[in-house]
């Protein structure tokens, strides 16, 4: 009996969240603009033309980059913060 | 003198101020495990950035920010991968929901006033409940005590409370065993939370790991900020998609915000879990007054008071971290 009711109330609360999605979402829009290439060059070219081209594409490489630099500048300041005596290892947990 | 061009918003942009948001932001990201994003869009709008690109732009660095603090966290032992995966799950359903009920208020008429008072209450309410808990906790401790000492002399202890609805899931770096259905319970609720009042939901997340899972305080920072790097990673890209993040000033705010991060998370190390929670506490109360004057027009000053509750929040936690590197080192040359 008690098995069943563990069952039962299992499935329901499995159905709490569908039934809860009840209305429709609003999204951010898209910014139709495209930029005046002829100002840029260099790295502000590179990241302007392919704004302008493929949004899909800028927002693969903002997001690889973001990740690459994220972990590039950990990088450097964990050896920074080693070197002056500020390393960290596993901690214990004292509240 | 340290102005550059952004060549996605096509604007000058002063670089200096880009790199001390994000390094301000960081510090308190990598102590209280939150993503910021309620400190970065104030402290953008009043120096004049495009409103247009500050959320994409916000988001795109706190992910990368939240790979350098979640990374540190984790060699802490500070990240319950498991119970952080479970998060995002809850999370994600909630989220939609909240937006949907969002979308409904909207539709009525309701939307901009019963967000905002719904944040002042969550932003008071938690911070008050915290304040409060911080301030009797040796009370309460001497009541446990007395109740061990009641216990060991044989007087018969009332069991705990606790819905224990199978599923139950151990959690071993966290020590906790719970119900699946709580911890379910309680995601979808802070995602919702986050979904309705349009926040990342880290500082929503990071007490209710604490106070309705049961985590130690530097396992429910490092687990949330687990969740807000793939909340950060999804917002970077899907905003990227919208035409959305300025690049540049991304790069600028991450740099600044991966070294404000390690300064963060190295605080947690010398501060009490406690401690964490009185000054997380300070700081919500600080954002709950900002969201108040700005529901009462008071745009400028409201931005003003975040900014300055963050930069004094950060520069606490320079000093925490300075005191006890050099305890730390006092105690090393003794032994």
């Amino acid at each position: 009996m008690k098995r069943t009711l563990t069952l039962v109330l299992n499935f329901l609360l499995l159905s709490v969240p569908a039934t809860m999605l009840f209305a429709a979402e609003e999204k951010a829009e898209l910014l139709q603009k495209k930029l005046d290439l002829t100002k840029l060059s260099g790295i502000n070219f590179f990241f302007g033309k392919w704004y302008n081209e493929n949004l899909w594409i800028y927002a693969i490489i903002v997001t690889v980059l973001m990740g690459v630099v994220g972990l590039l500048i950990a990088l450097v300041t964990d050896v920074i913060l080693k070197m002056i005596g500020m390393e960290v290892s596993k901690i214990e947990h004292h509240e | 003198m340290f102005d550059i061009y952004l060549p996605i918003a096509e604007m000058h942009f002063n670089a200096l101020i880009l790199v001390a948001i994000g390094f301000s932001v960081g510090v308190l990201g990598g102590f209280f495990g939150v993503g910021g994003a309620w400190v970065v869009t104030p402290a953008l709008n009043i120096f004049g950035f495009p409103m247009a690109y500050a959320i994409g732009t916000d988001l795109a660095h706190i992910f990368g920010k939240s790979i350098v603090a979640t990374a540190k966290h984790r060699k802490m032992g500070n990240v319950d991968m498991k119970l952080g995966l479970l998060s995002i799950v809850g999370s994600v359903i909630g989220v939609e929901i909240g937006a949907r009920n969002v979308m409904w208020l909207t539709k009525v008429g309701l939307a901009g006033p019963v967000v905002r008072y719904t944040y002042m209450f969550l932003l008071f309410g938690l911070g008050l409940y915290m304040l409060y808990d911080y301030f009797t906790k040796d009370k309460r401790a001497a009541a446990q005590a007395a109740k061990m000492a009641a216990a060991r002399a044989g007087a018969p202890v009332p069991p705990r409370k606790a819905w224990n609805l199978p599923p139950m899931i151990h959690f071993p770096a966290s020590g906790i065993t719970i119900s699946f259905w709580t911890v379910t319970g309680v995601f979808l609720f802070t995602g919702w939370l986050s979904g309705f009042l349009g926040v990342g939901g880290g500082f929503i997340r990071m007490p209710a790991l604490i106070y309705l899972i049961g985590c130690p305080t530097a396992i429910a920072v490092g687990t949330d900020l687990f969740s807000v790097l793939f909340s950060g990673a999804y917002g970077c890209f899907t905003y990227g998609v919208k035409a959305r993040v300025e690049i540049i000033a991304a790069i600028l705010m991450l740099m600044g915000a991966s070294i404000g991060a390690q300064i963060g998370v190295t605080a947690v190390k010398y501060v009490r879990g406690y401690g964490i929670r009185l000054l997380f506490a300070i700081m919500i109360i600080l954002a709950g007054l900002s969201v108040a004057l700005k529901q009462f027009r008071f745009n400028t000053s409201a931005a003003w008071v975040v900014m300055c509750a963050a930069l004094g929040m950060c520069v606490v936690i320079m000093v925490k971290l300075w005191q006890g590197f050099k305890k730390e080192k006092a105690d090393k040359g003794l032994h």
